[in-house]
């Protein structure tokens, strides 16, 4: 009799004191955080408050600042910050990046990058989508050529979160051309690095990209022009990114996953609440009509089983299964946890009727940060071929 | 100098509670516990009071069934050293409580003892005073400031003509109001060293103490529930209302 769904008393204590930390910004600050984030002014205070919490040691070991403690307590983190309504923001690619870092990089790039981060002190971005490549990385351009001790960097990226408060990205680029990669061992696989890059480097030239969608940071077209990099900036082996990459892309779907679960416990929580209180026509408050009560019942329901698959992935990370096992696993859950927010939130909507759309209540960020979680960082369609490819063996398409 | 904090394991306050369906008792089922607010007052002003340099260990101690371990282990992770679990079945009544603190601080020798000035499901208020009769130490209670003056500790403290301060001879025993301080919220990196804390656990009969009972709960019901308001539109009306409404003045 292993399984056991209990969570320890470390991961009770962790999301208490995370709830206890984030009360003035979900209560009294709320406005005020709203605010911030409408005009894309960064919360630097909240950053501290995650940093202070000891988030951005999850996946960090102790001797440079961590705890180690692993994926599931840093999803269980994320899961209440997005449950009481608050975007953990750039933390998702700061916290890939660490575990990127401290997976593969060399220990003078652990000692000289991990202990800030922990701190809070730094905060990371990470650059692999182009114009001509975003669900195929593999085609991307931008281009690392190594010259004496250094690499220089030429190409451009798009769509880069946060670049405009991050201190460091994690770059994407290629430093043998597809066509050169194709008869090597690892095939189109070969011939990506990846490289810590100052976001302050000289050539870097950064253009705001105008988005229908504010989370707080914005997105941005990079253009690198002889953009220069020490050569032991290069986190895992030259050409290997993809193997390492992939690494971080787990975790981070995970995360995207857990966030999409505290936004289902959001807003159904705050739509029933609601339900209970309204009332319409004569006494009766609204949740006592199945038209409302069934859709919160039933995004309730949805919401626990792609829960259960969320806490699956974390801890099936944590025990270090199989990379494809994890692999599926955290896209399958990435998957059911980004359409039971979309359902939790479009059930909230139906609930609150008109005063969904107001700013107080808060629904209409979510709905938007919900639909861009079931596109990026991988799209449900991609999400689909891989399933079908490793978990049932059929032919790909593609 | 060594502090003894007491901790209480109580609902959540953020939980809105419920009777049983029976009227026996609160319903504890599912519900979320925490430790008693004024009990996390003062273990942060032990944990401040070691900051300082003041004091040099904070001993916590928690007394009631099994689970009361998660509060002391929240109260490590706060900044406490170390733990004692005075270990009953279910609750205890306060003489009782004190009777067994006073156990533990014949044990432990504190020179200051801080507990909670009352805890938030009992609202009793009798805990740190009784263990002040008991021990025959100096109290002070309410306090919403806390100075150590060499072998003397000044409490400043909220009573209704605003602010009494005393100066109470140690070993001596406090407990908290509201304002005392801001507790902080624990730390992922305190919460993994806390597992490491020592915690000790004892026995009623450890203490020499034999549990009774002196009370006995009748029944538990919810408070009525409250009619919603109007606005009035005037004074006058308002005093309309009153009169021959109300009927509350005349
Ligand atoms: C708000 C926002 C923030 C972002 N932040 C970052 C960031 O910080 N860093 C970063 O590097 N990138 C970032 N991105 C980029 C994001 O990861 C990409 O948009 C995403 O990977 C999709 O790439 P694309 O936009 O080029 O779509 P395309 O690759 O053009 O895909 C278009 C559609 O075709 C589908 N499709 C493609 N191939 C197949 C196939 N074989 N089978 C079935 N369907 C297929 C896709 O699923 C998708 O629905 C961000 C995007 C947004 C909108």
């Amino acid at each position: 009799m292993s399984l056991d769904f209990s969570f320890s008393e470390e991961n009770v204590m962790l999301v208490d004191a995370l709830g206890e930390a984030m009360k003035p910004w979900a209560g009294p600050r709320k406005a005020e955080l709203t605010e911030m984030v409408s005009n894309s002014i960064f919360p630097q205070e909240l950053w501290q408050t995650f940093a202070d919490v000891g988030l951005m040691g999850c996946l960090v070991p102790e001797e440079y600042g961590g705890t180690d403690v692993g994926l599931l307590p840093l999803a269980l983190g994320f899961e209440k910050i997005a449950a009481m309504g608050i975007s953990p923001n750039i933390l998702l690619v700061t916290c890939m990046d660490s575990a990127c870092i401290a997976r593969n990089a060399t220990d003078a790039i652990k000692e000289q990058y991990l202990p800030d981060i922990v701190s809070g002190k730094s905060k990371f971005c990470f650059a692999i989508t182009e114009a001509d490549a975003g669900t195929n990385s593999f085609n991307m351009t931008t281009k690392a050529t190594a010259v004496g001790d250094k690499f220089v960097i030429n190409g451009a990226k798009s769509y880069i979160s946060g670049f405009e408060v991050a201190d460091y990205m994690l770059l994407v680029a290629r430093t043998t051309s597809q066509e050169d990669s194709k008869d090597t061992k690892m095939g189109q696989y070969h011939g990506l690095s990846l490289f810590i890059v100052p976001t302050d480097a000289p050539g870097i030239e950064k253009q705001l990209m105008p988005m229908a969608f504010n989370e707080g940071v914005g997105q941005y077209s990079l253009y690198f022009d002889n953009v220069e990099v020490a050569a032991d900036q290069v986190v895992g082996q030259v050409d290997m990114g993809a193997l390492v990459m992939f690494n971080s892309l787990n975790p981070e779907r995970i995360l995207a996953a857990a966030m999409c679960s505290g936004m289902s416990q959001f807003s159904v929580n705050m739509a029933a609440e609601y339900a209970k209180e309204r009332k319409v026509f004569r006494d009766t408050p609204i949740g006592c009509y199945q038209g409302i009560a069934h859709p919160l019942a039933m995004a309730k329901s949805e919401h626990e089983a792609a829960r259960l698959l969320m806490l699956k992935a974390a801890w099936a990370y944590d025990q270090k299964w199989d990379a494809v096992k994890v692999g599926s696993l955290a896209n399958m859950c990435k998957l059911m946890n980004s359409e039971s927010a979309l359902h939790s939130v479009d059930a909230a909507i139906e609930t609150l009727g008109g005063s969904a759309f107001t700013v107080e209540q808060g629904l209409l960020p979510l709905w938007n940060g919900a639909r861009l979680l079931k596109t990026a960082p991988v799209s449900k369609e991609m999400i689909l071929n891989f399933i079908a490819e490793w978990e049932l063996g059929l032919p790909k398409s593609y | 100098m060594k502090v003894l904090v007491t901790v209480k394991r109580v609902v959540d306050y953020n939980v809105k509670v419920r009777a049983k369906a029976d009227g026996s008792d609160v319903d504890l089922n599912n519900v979320k516990m925490a430790i008693n607010p004024f009990c996390e007052i003062a273990v942060e002003e032990a944990v401040r009071l070691k900051e300082a340099g003041t004091a040099t260990e904070v001993v916590v101690v928690s007394v009631g069934a099994k689970q009361c371990q998660e509060q002391i282990r929240t109260a490590l992770a706060l900044g406490a050293d170390r733990g004692i679990h005075v270990e009953t079945e279910g609750a205890v009544e306060p003489l009782v409580v004190a009777k067994l603190l006073k156990g533990v601080v014949e044990k432990e020798e504190p020179r200051l003892v801080i507990l909670g000035k009352q805890s938030i499901d009992g609202d009793n208020n009798q805990t740190g005073q009784m263990l002040g009769a008991l021990t025959n130490m100096p109290q002070g209670t309410f306090a919403s400031e806390v100075a150590i003056d060499g072998d003397k500790v000044n409490v400043t403290r909220e009573v209704d003509a605003g602010m009494q301060t005393i100066s109470l001879n140690l070993p001596a025993i406090v407990t908290s109001d509201l304002r005392l301080n801001e507790p902080r919220y624990a730390s992922l990196p305190n919460i993994m060293k806390a597992k490491k804390k020592p915690l000790d656990v004892f026995s009623p009969a450890d203490l020499g103490v034999e549990v009774t009972s002196h009370i006995t709960q009748l029944s538990v019901a919810p408070p009525a529930e409250r009619q919603a308001g109007i606005i009035v539109e005037s004074v006058e009306q308002l005093v309309d209302k009153l009169k021959n409404e109300a009927k509350v003045i005349s």
